[in-house]
């Protein structure tokens, strides 16, 4: 992941996972939940993401749009000035 | 849109009549958040909310609006700082997930002396009050902005 930094929010396959990476770090509430809707409609039923967010509001709605959508949070970490929100697609 | 996890008849209804910064930031996030939570939106802009939409606005305007002093001045520079992002860039993040309509208000046309051509793509439509009424008469939640 050296070198070219994807823009924000673009999803992106790292070479040693098969996460999809969505770094919507420096978006605006609510951007980063706004980029995980948009991922989880393009990509099939059991892929994993990485959303990746600075946003302190995300952390309250994007669990709560997870359980209203179905989808699950496989792992919630807060690293330094950002959040990992681990998350898998679970229906269409 | 089984996958945002709302039943297909929530609705929001906006009637946007503002077009400083300090409203159209707090427009489009509220409007995406509710396209984000599979709430179909409709939006009627009207007198300086369908400037807001007109070609040659630029996207970003960084006027607060008249009354708030230094406070107004405090809040542009914050935007500006904190690279606030795009109220239409959100917007148009809110249609690519969602439903969301934007409908010009045809009497305000009128009285700006604009035609369909001079509004934002974005727009979908001119359409009377009427018709947006009876559009959004099943509304959950109205807002007058």
């Amino acid at each position: 992941m050296s070198g070219a930094d994807p823009p924000p929010g673009t999803a992106t396959n790292p070479p040693a996972a098969s996460r999809l990476i969505v770094d919507a770090r420096g978006s605006w509430c609510p951007g980063p939940l706004m980029e995980l809707v948009r991922v989880i409609r393009e990509e099939p039923v059991g892929t994993e993401f990485e959303l990746l967010s600075s946003d302190e509001g995300s952390r309250k709605d994007v669990p709560m749009w997870l359980e209203k959508a179905g989808h699950r949070l496989v792992e919630f970490r807060s690293d330094s000035g950002f959040d990992r929100y681990v998350v898998q697609k679970t229906h269409e | 849109m089984g996958d945002v996890g709302a039943s297909p008849a929530e609705q929001m209804a906006v009637v946007l009549t503002e077009n400083s910064a300090d409203k159209l930031l707090p427009f489009a996030t509220l409007v995406s958040g509710a396209v984000a939570m599979g709430m179909r939106v409709d939006v009627f802009a009207s007198y300086w909310g369908l400037l807001a939409f007109r070609k040659s606005s630029g996207s970003e305007p960084a006027v607060v609006s008249p009354g708030h002093g230094e406070e107004g001045s405090r809040l542009e520079a914050a935007l500006r700082a904190k690279k606030a992002p795009s109220w239409r860039a959100i917007l148009q993040m809110a249609k690519s997930i969602g439903e969301l309509h934007i409908y010009a208000c045809s009497q305000s046309m009128d009285v700006l002396g604009l035609a369909p051509g001079d509004l934002e793509p974005i727009v979908d439509g001119v359409t009377g009050v009427a018709t947006f009424v009876d559009r959004t008469r099943s509304a959950n939640v109205t807002y007058f902005i």
